[in-house]
C-alpha cells in the first residue's frame, strides 16, 4: 500500500484554523472520514486537493507554501484527473446556468456515460423526467435537495469515468465526497456507494468520504466485506487548541454499542398524551399523511405521551421539519388538528398566543443547524438569556446545564467565549442544551445528531432518554434510521408521505 | 501606535483623513487671511455638524420605521404595510437632491419669516431635511438583515425558545448581528450627506441666493465654494493645469478656495475609503 | 410584477395629484395675501392722483389723513408710509415681472419638452456609459487583483510599481470623487464647459457615481468568487487562471469589450452571477445619476436645461413651471424604475424556472 502522508497548517490572521501533522491518505484505498463537524475535515481536504484560497488565508502543506504546493506536478495531475463533491448542494449549483450545461462543462464534457449515470442515480426513473431535470436551472425547491445532491454526484461519476478511461496506470487521483449523503435517504445512500464500489472495482482509485452518518458502516460491514481490505474507517479528533489527530475508528465500538441499545421505558408510563395530530393536514398546497407503516397502508394519528419518544421517518425533502413547524404553528397549515398539552391549534391560532402559551413554555424544538439557529456573536452563557424561565437562570445554574453535554470543569472563559469560536459539535450541544433547559412537556428534535462525533452521539442519547424518564414527550425527526431504529419503540414510529 | 492597526484599510484612511486635515489646517493657519481662515472654519464645523446630525436622525429614522414594517408584516397588516412601503418607495422616486433643495428651501423661507430663529433649530432641520431622502436605503439594509436572520433557522429558533420578538429583532439581529453593516452603512451616509449638503448650498448660494437668503442658513463648505472669491480661486486651478509654474501660486494666493474645495473631495475620498476598508475587514 | 407595476402606476397618480393640489394651493394663498393687502389699504381711497414722487403731494396726503383721524398722528404716519412701501413695491415688482413672469403656456410647455428631451438624451447616453465603465473596471480590478497575487511582491520593481500605481489610483479617486461643480469650475477658464458632450462626461467620471458603483460591482464579484458553485467549477477543470499572457488566463480585449463573455473560464461563472446581482442596483444608480446630472447643470447654470430652468423658475416663483419641471423628473425615475423592474422581471422568469 503507497500511502500519501501529509502535514497541513493553515491560518487566518495568524489565528491557527485547523493544523494537523500526519495525515494519511492512503493512496488508491477507500477512507471513511468522520468526526465532529467544524474540526477540520472539509479544509485539510480541500488543502490537499489544491482548492483553499492562498489569498485569504495562510497555508502550508508538507511544510511548502501553498502557492509552491499548487505549482507541484502532482498537485496539478490530482486536480486534472479528481473531482470534489462539497457538502450543501444547493449552494454548489451555479443558479444562472441549467442542470444540463453544468454536467458538460470542463472535463464533465470528457465523459459520454452522462446518461447511463443520470438515469441509474436516478433509479429507472423514465428518460423524461431526467430530460426535464436536465433543462431546469438550480433554485432553492426545484430541482430538490436530493435531486441536486445526485446531480453533483453525477458530475463527480462522470470524471471518474474520466479517470478510469486513461491509460496510465499511475495517475494520481484524489475523489473528495463530502456528506455525500447528507440530504438522501438510505436508499439513496446505499445506491451511491454500490456504484461508487462498481467503478472502483474496475480501476482503483483515491476515495475519501467525509461523513458523520454513522449506519454506513452497517452497510459496509454486512454488504461489502470483500472490499473491507481496501475501506478505512478513520476520525479527526482534536487534540490541542486547532491541531487535530487522525485516529482509526472501531467499527466494533459502534456496532456492539448499537446491539446494546434499547428504547426507554418511561417510569410514569401512564398515557397522558401531550400532543396529538390527525394525520392529515394540507401545507404549501400539498396533502401530507402520517403512516404507522412503511407501505402507507395504515394512517396513524400522532400522538404522544408523557415520557415517550416519537420518530418520524421520511425521504429528503418530503416534509419532515415541515411536519415540526407546523406542530409549533410556525407554519400556517390547512385541514390541521393538533392540540399540544390541551391547546389546540390551528392556521388561525394568533402568533400571540403560541409566545404566550406554547413557545418555550408547552412545547420547545431543537433545529438541525445549530450554525443557523445560534445567536454566533453571542457568548455561550447568553445563548441562555431571553429564555422564559423564571427565575432566570444566573452563571452558575447555566454550568450546571452546560455539564449535561460538556466536558468538565467549565471555566467562565467558556461562558464567555463567542459562539461563532466554538467547534460545530461544541454548537450542537449548545443548540440542544438551550433547549431542554426550558422543561417543556414536549421537545421536537430536528436531527440532533447533525455534526457530533460519535462520543457526543452517545451522550445525547443518554440525555434524551433522561429526559423521556423525567417525563418528556420527545418527537424525533433524523436521518439515522438505523440509531433510532433501536431507540424508538415500533410502534411509536411514524411514516409521512405526500398524498394525492 | 501598533503598526498592525494601519494595515488595516479603515484605520490608515482614517488616520490619513486626520493628518490630512491637520496639515490643511497649520497650512491655513500660517498662510490665509484670518477672516477667510475664519470663514473656512465654521464653514467646515457646520457642514461636518450638519452632516453627523443627518447620520443620527437616519439611523433613528430607519430603526423606527424598520420596526413599524416588521410589527405590521408579522401580525398581518397588510393594507398598513402596504400604505407604508408604497410612502417609502414613492420619497425613494424623488431624486435625492431635488427633495433635499425644496427642504432647504422651506427651512430658508422659515427662517426669513421668523418662525424659527438661530442656528439651532436651523442645524437639525437642515439635517432631516437630507435624512427623509438618505435613511430608505438604511430601512433596506435592516429589512435586509431581519429577513437574512427570518430565512435562516436563527428566528424560528428563538422564537420557539420563547425569546421575546422584540429581544430577536433589536437585540441578537440588528444590534448583535448587524451592527457592522449599520455602522459600515452609517459611514457611507456621513459621505453622502457631505456631498448633497454641499451641493444643495453650492446650488443654492449660485442660484437661489435672492430668494433664500444665503447668509440665512449656516455657511456650509458648499456655500463657501459659491462664493465669488472661493469661486475664483478655483477657477485658478484650471490655470494652473495649463501653466504649470503657476501651481504654487495656488497655495498662498488661492488659499480659500482651495482649501474648500480639498476639504469636500478629501472628506469624500476618506470616507470612501474607510467605509470600504470597513466591509472589507469584516468580509461584508 | 403586477403588483409592482401597479404600485409605480399609483406612485405616479399620487405624486401628480399631490403635486397639483400643491400649485392650486400655493396659487390661492399668494392671491390671498395680495388681496388682504389691497384690502386693507383700499380703506383710504383711490389714490391714483397723488403723484408720490412730489413731496408736496405727499405732505398733503398726511394732512388729509390726519384731518379724517385726527387722533392717531403716529398711527397715520405708519399708514403713509405703508401706502408709499406698497407703491414702490408694486412698481418695482412690475418692473422685474415683466421679464421673470412666465405663465405655464403651451409654448412654454413646448419648450420645457424640448429641455427635457435633452434631458433624457444626456440621462441615457451617461446611464449607459456607467453601465458599460461599472462593469469594466469592475472586472478590470478583480482581475488586476488576481494578476496580483502572482508577481513577486518583495522585488524592488513590484514595490515601486505598486507606489506608482497607488499614487495614480489616489489621484483618479480625487478626480472621480469630486463634485461635478468642483471640476467644472476647475477647467471652466481652459474648455467650455457648457457643452451637451462635456455635461455627459462630467455626468460619468463625477460625483462619485462611477467608482461608488464599480466599487459594488467589485464586491458582487468578490461575493460571488466565493461561493460554493465556484468551487464546483474549478473542481470541473475549467481555466481558473488570471494572467494577461497566461495559458486560459484573461485579456484587456476580453476585459474592455461592452459585451462581455468568459467562455471556458471560472470567471464566466462569476462575472454572470454578479452581472445578475448588479440589476437590482440599476434602480439607485440611475436616481444617483439623476440626482448628480440635476446638480451638474444646476451648479453650472447651464442655460436651456431643464434642471436649470427649475432653478430660474424657483427663484422668479413661477411654481406652475416649477411643478411641470418636477414632474418630469419625477416620471424618469419611475419610467426607469418601470423599465429596470421589467428587465429583472424577466431574466428572474428565465432563472426561476417559471
Amino acid at each position: 500500500m503507497i500511502n500519501d502522508q501529509f502535514s497541513v497548517q493553515v491560518y487566518s490572521h495568524s489565528r491557527p484554523i485547523v493544523t494537523v501533522d500526519s495525515y494519511e491518505v492512503p493512496r488508491d484505498q477507500i477512507t471513511f472520514l468522520f468526526g465532529e463537524s467544524g474540526i477540520g475535515k472539509s479544509m485539510i481536504s480541500k488543502a490537499i486537493y489544491g482548492l483553499l484560497d492562498g489569498d485569504e488565508l495562510d497555508i502550508s502543506v508538507n511544510g511548502k507554501k501553498y502557492s509552491d504546493y499548487l505549482k507541484e506536478t502532482k498537485t496539478a495531475e490530482i486536480k486534472k484527473n479528481s473531482f470534489f463533491v462539497f457538502q450543501e448542494p444547493s449552494s454548489h449549483l451555479n443558479p444562472l446556468l441549467n442542470i444540463s450545461s453544468q454536467l458538460r462543462e470542463g472535463s464533465l464534457a470528457l465523459s459520454d456515460a452522462e446518461q447511463e449515470i443520470m438515469m441509474r442515480l436516478w433509479r429507472g426513473t423514465d428518460e423524461n423526467a431526467v430530460k426535464r431535470i436536465l433543462d431546469v436551472f438550480p433554485k432553492p425547491y426545484r430541482p430538490s435537495g436530493g435531486e441536486k445532491q445526485r446531480i453533483l454526484l453525477a458530475m463527480a461519476f462522470k470524471k471518474i469515468d474520466v479517470f478510469l478511461q486513461t491509460k496510465t496506470s499511475d495517475s494520481p487521483s484524489y475523489f473528495v465526497f463530502d456528506e455525500p449523503t447528507g440530504s438522501l435517504d438510505n436508499t439513496y445512500r446505499n445506491l451511491f456507494i454500490r456504484l461508487l464500489f462498481q467503478c472502483y472495482q474496475t480501476k482503483p482509485f483515491t476515495v475519501t468520504i467525509i461523513t458523520h452518518d454513522y449506519s454506513v458502516i452497517s452497510e459496509l460491514y454486512t454488504k461489502y466485506t470483500p472490499l473491507l481490505d481496501v475501506i478505512h474507517l478513520k476520525e479527526l479528533r482534536r487534540s490541542k487548541g486547532a491541531a487535530v489527530e487522525l485516529v482509526d475508528f472501531s467499527a466494533d465500538d459502534y456496532l456492539t454499542w448499537l446491539d446494546k441499545s434499547k428504547p426507554v421505558i418511561s417510569a410514569s408510563g401512564a398515557q397522558q398524551p401531550v400532543l396529538t395530530m390527525a394525520p392529515h393536514f394540507k401545507i404549501f398546497g400539498r396533502k401530507l399523511c402520517l403512516y404507522g407503516d412503511a407501505a402507507h397502508s395504515r394512517e396513524k394519528t400522532l400522538v404522544i405521551n408523557k415520557g415517550e419518544m416519537a420518530y418520524v421517518k421520511a425521504p429528503s425533502g418530503v416534509g419532515k421539519t415541515t411536519l415540526a413547524k407546523v406542530i409549533l404553528g410556525l407554519y400556517k397549515s390547512r385541514e390541521s388538528d393538533l392540540t399540544i398539552s390541551g391547546i389546540a391549534i390551528n392556521e388561525n391560532t394568533p402568533q400571540k398566543k403560541l409566545a404566550k402559551k406554547i413557545w418555550g413554555k408547552r412545547a420547545g424544538m431543537v433545529f438541525q443547524h445549530a450554525d443557523e439557529s445560534l445567536d454566533l456573536q453571542s457568548s455561550v452563557g447568553e445563548t441562555f438569556a431571553g429564555l422564559p424561565l423564571t427565575p432566570a437562570l444566573n452563571r452558575e445554574s447555566i454550568k450546571n446545564k452546560l455539564h449535561e453535554l460538556f466536558e468538565q470543569p467549565l471555566s467562565e472563559a467558556f461562558l464567555s467565549k463567542k459562539v461563532a469560536f466554538l467547534s460545530g459539535g461544541q454548537k450542537q450541544r449548545l443548540n440542544l442544551l438551550r433547549t431542554l433547559a426550558l422543561g417543556t412537556d414536549l421537545i421536537i428534535l430536528d436531527e440532533p445528531l447533525n455534526g457530533l462525533d460519535f462520543v457526543s452521539v452517545k451522550k445525547v442519547l443518554e440525555l434524551l432518554a433522561e429526559k423521556q424518564k423525567q417525563g418528556a414527550a420527545l418527537l424525533m425527526i433524523s436521518h439515522n434510521e438505523e440509531i433510532f431504529d433501536h431507540f424508538v419503540d415500533p410502534q411509536n414510529i411514524y411514516y409521512l408521505a405526500e398524498t394525492a | 501606535m501598533d503598526a498592525s492597526v494601519l494595515k488595516q484599510k479603515d484605520s490608515r484612511w482614517a488616520m490619513i483623513l486626520i493628518l490630512g486635515l491637520l496639515v490643511t489646517g497649520v497650512w491655513d493657519a500660517l498662510f490665509l487671511n484670518k477672516p477667510a481662515l475664519r470663514f473656512v472654519v465654521s464653514g467646515f464645523f457646520n457642514t461636518i455638524c450638519v452632516a453627523l446630525l443627518v447620520v443620527v436622525f437616519t439611523l433613528i429614522f430607519a430603526w423606527i420605521v424598520t420596526l413599524v414594517l416588521n410589527y405590521l408584516e408579522s401580525h398581518n397588516r397588510r393594507a398598513s404595510y402596504m400604505l407604508v412601503t408604497f410612502l417609502l418607495n414613492t420619497i425613494r422616486s424623488v431624486p435625492q437632491v431635488v427633495g433635499i433643495l425644496f427642504g432647504y428651501i422651506a427651512v430658508g423661507i422659515m427662517l426669513q419669516n421668523g418662525i424659527i430663529r438661530g442656528a439651532l433649530p436651523v442645524f437639525p432641520l437642515l439635517a432631516v431635511s437630507i435624512s427623509v431622502f438618505v435613511f430608505i436605503e438604511f430601512v433596506d439594509l435592516m429589512r435586509e438583515r431581519i429577513a437574512h436572520y427570518k430565512k435562516l433557522d436563527f428566528y424560528n429558533a428563538m422564537q420557539v425558545c420563547g425569546i421575546s420578538e422584540s429581544r430577536i429583532i433589536n437585540i441578537d439581529i440588528l444590534w448583535k448581528n448587524s451592527r457592522i453593516h449599520i455602522f459600515n452603512k452609517l459611514i457611507s451616509v456621513f459621505g453622502a450627506a457631505i456631498f448633497l449638503q454641499c451641493s444643495v448650498d453650492f446650488i443654492i448660494s449660485v442660484g437661489l441666493s435672492t430668494d433664500v437668503n444665503a447668509t440665512a442658513l449656516p455657511a456650509t463648505m458648499g456655500s463657501m465654494l459659491a462664493n465669488i472669491d472661493s469661486k475664483q480661486d478655483v477657477l485658478a486651478i484650471g490655470y494652473a493645469l495649463t501653466h504649470p509654474l503657476y501651481v504654487g501660486n495656488l497655495f498662498f494666493e488661492h488659499l480659500q478656495g482651495l482649501t474648500v474645495a480639498f476639504l469636500i473631495v478629501f472628506l469624500l475620498v476618506c470616507t470612501f475609503h474607510i467605509a470600504n476598508g470597513y466591509a472589507q475587514r469584516h468580509r461584508l | 410584477m403586477k403588483t409592482k407595476l401597479a404600485e409605480h402606476f399609483f406612485s405616479v397618480v399620487f405624486v401628480t395629484v399631490l403635486l397639483l393640489l400643491l400649485l392650486f394651493v400655493v396659487r390661492s394663498s399668494s392671491n390671498a395675501v395680495i388681496n388682504k393687502e389691497k384690502a386693507r389699504l383700499s380703506a383710504y381711497g383711490d389714490l391714483g392722483f397723488v403723484d408720490f414722487k412730489d413731496s408736496f403731494h405727499k405732505a398733503l396726503l398726511k394732512d388729509v389723513i390726519n384731518a379724517y383721524y385726527p387722533d392717531q398722528y403716529d398711527t397715520n404716519a405708519v399708514i403713509v408710509n405703508e401706502i408709499l412701501a406698497s407703491r414702490e413695491k408694486e412698481f418695482s415688482e412690475k418692473i422685474q415681472k415683466s421679464y421673470i413672469e412666465e405663465k405655464l403656456s403651451g409654448a412654454k410647455i413646448l419648450q420645457l419638452c424640448g429641455m427635457y428631451v435633452k434631458f433624457l438624451l444626456v440621462y441615457i447616453v451617461v446611464m449607459l456609459l456607467t453601465y458599460y465603465g461599472v462593469q469594466t473596471l469592475g472586472v478590470y480590478r478583480f482581475v488586476r487583483k488576481k494578476q496580483m497575487l502572482l508577481q513577486r511582491k518583495k522585488s524592488l520593481l513590484f514595490r515601486s510599481k505598486t507606489a506608482m500605481k497607488a499614487i495614480g489610483t489616489t489621484a483618479a479617486y480625487f478626480v472621480l470623487f469630486s463634485p461635478a461643480y468642483v471640476i467644472a469650475y476647475s477647467i471652466r477658464t481652459e474648455f467650455n464647459t457648457d457643452t451637451i458632450i462635456f455635461m455627459a462626461l462630467l455626468g460619468v467620471i463625477s460625483n462619485g457615481l462611477l467608482v461608488t458603483y464599480m466599487n459594488k460591482f467589485f464586491a458582487f464579484l468578490t461575493a460571488e468568487s466565493r461561493k460554493g458553485y465556484i468551487d464546483t467549477a474549478i473542481v470541473k477543470n475549467l481555466n481558473n487562471a488570471y494572467g494577461q499572457h497566461e495559458k486560459g488566463g484573461i485579456s484587456y480585449a476580453e476585459i474592455f469589450r461592452p459585451f462581455k463573455t468568459f467562455d471556458g473560464h471560472v470567471f464566466d461563472h462569476i462575472y454572470k452571477n454578479a452581472r445578475y446581482q448588479y440589476l437590482s442596483t440599476v434602480k439607485e444608480q440611475a436616481s444617483f445619476l439623476i440626482s448628480g446630472l440635476i446638480i451638474i447643470e444646476m451648479a453650472l447654470n447651464i442655460h436651456g436645461h431643464l434642471s436649470y430652468e427649475l432653478l430660474r423658475q424657483l427663484l422668479y416663483k413661477n411654481y406652475d413651471i416649477v411643478i411641470v419641471i418636477v414632474l418630469f423628473i419625477f416620471y424618469t425615475v419611475k419610467g426607469t424604475e418601470v423599465f429596470v423592474d421589467l428587465l429583472i422581471n424577466r431574466e428572474e422568469k428565465k432563472y426561476e424556472n417559471k
